[in-house]
């Protein structure tokens, strides 16, 4: 690493230091009300007392499952979806506007919606979570085979490229890229869609601990429960990001 | 047209119009209006003319990625009616239609498997071409790992690997500086040479098309039309001293007498209506 | 090939026209089978007709003060957030970017904090700023902040050298560089953010909202769920779904209005893709 590499390293880890260090003396010289920020020795404790508990991976596999649900559908149709369109330039013409402009509003505003339809259990967070992904997946697959450059199908075409071969040899490689950025941002949304879900309306979930943790004002879970979802998310998202270096090998121009 | 027994000729093109778009619609576009040429066998051809004269749609017509709108084209006296004849013909593109998610050598495997050759071939086939052009070390390499040269070189290739009797080349060298385009066009220059290869060229260069050529069609601006054909009588493969002779420079002066007209009939087409006089 | 695309092009103005068209129909066409299902097949407690949707949004939404005012708070909390987000985002963003060195030691710090599912801190965000409208505002704002901030340093970082070269040479200060290159270069990425960071303020003014049931459009979201009422249900979600569009209209006039040179070629990316 060069010299200021290394000086962006030391005050990157700088002001981690004052952050963890920051919350560690405003604790522990009681600036502030313990309900609202509980000390981080107080809340790692909490953290390792709660998974050892067996209702923490309950909630902890709800909430896994019902992701995983979500994401499934959201991605087997987002691509079909999204594939079919660009299948057609008048379908493309006339949905593409559509599907980006619906994913721009709060999707959120739906869960009312889905907790009617489908109850306060898990059904409800799954359709709401496979809904929001849905958008990014079905989007970004139209964005991968629609708008697809022209210059290759032309040079397959020249060649003699069956349908098949044109779509086996050039069009899936071609798209691949754009399709996995798709499913990547589909499964951050899905992550959070279903977090999000739980929170407002649920009886079971990490969410609804969250939300439970608030309300009955015991900061410690609150914040542990916080703590065991962010490295969580920081955890998949690196595994995500080398999953799709891994796979999408060249970074293209 | 000097003539010629029907044998001797590769592609006729005869009465080919094309118009993109429904006749009378406000969008209608006619492309080409009635031409026809016929191109010898091992000739080298060049299509030269102003953009968006027709050029590459009377390649893409010929290599039947397209069907006109009126008329007929022969390739070696087989009619073609929109669907590509690989076994005669082989298309180079720019080097930017080099599939970048396979390797150098994948993209000549898919090539030849598109063709339906037998995969035993593809290999040997491939190192040859590219040992021709002088990439044989740079066969596992990704495209995006070479120069815009070095891919070009790897396109001529692929091109070549099929050992088509014709080769439609669409503006190969338009991305590539004009010291590489130079170098290229004396490779290809021996190619032809070397191998009777019948060869119809689209390029905007005239310097390209006068080194290049036996014959030179020069188009007219939109609708296109072959305004006049020029001959070069010089033998393949040609050095570059070629270009130092008068001979050169006064067919190139030719040329541009030729095209200056086209090229400012194509600029006042797009200027706008309250623009300067010319 | 000139040939070709130019053809496109001049037909596209045409492609568009009757894309709109069918697009209409068809939203005609769902219209329609929505109120033939919502009259003679739906059950009546979990779905309503679309006339009767827009009969509700006069008479249970318009016509109720205390879901008007809901409504009304919603629109200044979004609005406060927003304008909170893109005062601090937009200097934050100068800050980062402001030299090679500090985006490199800041630029990562933003980018992982991005990473953290913001919903987690929901229930905290309503601990520590109450009830009212300051925590919306807030969880609309930490929301919004982030794709300001990267959007703005991304942008900053795109600036050719080949165009500050030109503005040197015809002997530009080095202020008129940053006003008359920089800024106006920075443009169309800094929407980018803008419109992105709309779309997540949105988001997070509308689940701090939902979540905070004994008030606002929380409070009526549930009551009418509760009571299985979905006339006035959707005639909310749909007013605040309206209210969302005409958020996002505003910043997309505003970006067509104000990017210079607004004719340069529009990017064909979707919302999702810029979200990174």
């Amino acid at each position: 690493m060069d010299r200021a590499g290394a000086q962006a390293r030391i005050i990157q880890l700088a002001i981690f230091a004052l952050a963890a260090g920051g919350w560690y003396f405003v604790t522990a010289a009681g600036g502030v009300s313990r309900l609202l920020l509980p000390s981080p020795g107080e809340v790692g404790t909490t953290l390792l007392r709660l998974i050892q508990t067996k209702s923490f991976w309950n909630s902890v596999g709800v909430t896994f499952s019902s992701i995983l649900q979500a994401y499934v559908i959201a991605v087997v149709g987002g691509i079909v979806a999204g594939y079919l369109v660009t299948r057609s330039k008048t379908a493309m013409g006339v949905l593409e506007p559509v599907l980006a402009g619906l994913f721009t509003i709060p999707l959120t505003l739906l869960l009312p919606l889905f907790i009617l339809f489908f109850g306060i259990g898990p059904a409800s967070k799954i359709a709401y979570g496979a809904t929001y992904a849905f958008f990014p997946v079905a989007l970004n697959t139209i964005a991968a085979f629609g708008h697809f450059d022209e210059r290759w199908l032309r040079a397959a075409q020249s060649m003699g490229a069956s349908r098949w071969q044109t779509f086996r040899h050039i069009l899936l490689p071609g798209a691949f890229p754009v399709l996995v950025t798709g499913l990547r941002i589909g499964f951050v949304i899905c992550f959070a869609s279903v977090l999000g879900g739980e929170t407002i309306a649920s009886a079971v979930g990490i969410g609804h601990n969250i939300a439970l943790s608030a309300e009955q004002m015991e900061p410690g879970r609150l914040y542990a429960w916080i703590a065991f979802v962010t490295i969580t998310a920081v955890t998949l998202n690196l595994l995500i990001t080398s999953i799709e270096n891994t796979i999408v090998r060249r970074d293209r121009k | 047209m000097s003539a010629t027994s029907p044998n001797d000729i590769a592609i006729s093109i005869r009465n080919i119009t094309q118009r993109f778009g429904e006749e009378g619609a406000p969008d209608s576009v006619l492309a080409l209006d009635d031409v026809s040429l016929d191109i010898r066998k091992g000739e080298f051809v060049c299509l030269l003319g102003p953009s968006g004269c027709g050029k590459s749609t009377i390649l893409n017509i010929v290599g039947g990625l397209f069907r006109p709108t009126s008329g007929t084209t022969l390739v070696e006296g087989r009619s073609v009616e929109g669907t590509p004849h690989t076994d005669q013909i082989a298309f180079v593109f720019q080097e930017s239609t080099l599939f970048p998610w396979y390797t150098v050598i994948e993209n000549f495997r898919i090539a030849m498997k598109f063709r339906g050759m037998a995969a035993s071939e593809w290999d040997d086939r491939a190192m040859k071409a590219l040992k021709a052009v002088g990439m044989a070390s740079f066969a596992r390499h990704y495209p995006d790992q070479l120069s815009v040269g070095m891919r070009q070189r790897v396109n001529m290739a692929r091109g070549i690997c099929v050992e088509t009797p014709i080769l439609l080349m669409d503006e190969p060298f338009a991305a590539l500086d004009e010291q590489t385009r130079m170098v290229l066009g004396e490779d290809l220059s021996q190619l032809l040479a070397a191998t009777g290869k019948t060869i119809v060229f689209v390029t905007h260069s005239l310097a390209e098309a006068v080194f290049l050529s036996d014959r030179i069609a020069v188009m007219t601006a939109r609708p296109g039309k072959i305004k006049t054909i020029i001959d070069v009588n010089e033998a393949h493969p040609r050095s570059p001293d070629f270009m130092l002779e008068p001979r050169f420079s006064e067919l190139r002066n030719q040329c541009y007498a030729l095209l200056r007209d086209e090229i400012r009939a194509t600029m006042a087409a797009q200027r706008d209506p309250a623009g300067v006089e010319a | 090939m000139s040939t070709a695309s130019s053809t496109l092009g001049s037909s596209g103005a045409a492609t568009s026209r009757r894309a709109f068209h069918l697009r209409m129909i068809l939203i005609v066409g769902i219209v329609a089978a929505l109120e033939f299902y919502g009259r003679f097949v739906a059950d009546a407690t979990l779905f309503s007709p679309p006339s009767k949707i827009v009969q509700s949004f006069f008479t249970d939404i318009m016509g109720d003060a205390r879901i008007v005012r809901a409504l009304w708070i919603c629109i200044v909390e979004i609005a406060v957030a927003y304008v909170l987000s893109i005062v601090f985002g937009v200097t934050t963003g100068l800050l980062v970017g402001a030299t090679p060195f500090t985006r490199r030691a800041f630029f990562p710090v933003v980018i992982a904090l991005y990473v953290i599912p913001q919903v987690s801190f929901l229930p905290l965000t309503i601990l520590l700023f109450g009830l009212g409208p300051a925590a919306k505002i807030a969880f609309g704002f930490s929301h919004a902040i982030f794709p300001i901030i990267i959007n703005v340093v991304s942008g900053m970082r795109t600036v050719r050298e080949l165009h500050l070269n030109a503005a040197r040479s015809m002997g530009a200060s080095r202020l008129d560089t940053i006003r008359h290159v920089v800024l106006p270069h920075m443009v169309p990425s800094l929407f980018t953010g803008l419109r992105l960071g709309m779309t997540l303020n949105l988001l997070g003014v509308i689940l701090a909202e939902l979540y905070v049931s004994n008030s606002g459009v929380g409070f009526f979201t549930r009551l009418f769920a509760e009571d299985f009422n979905p006339g006035p249900l959707f005639a909310l979600i749909g007013s605040l779904a309206i209210i969302a569009i005409a958020f996002n209209e505003i910043v997309r006039i505003a970006e067509r209005r104000l990017t210079p040179g607004a004719h340069r070629k529009t990017i064909i990316k979707t919302a999702g893709k810029e979200k990174q």
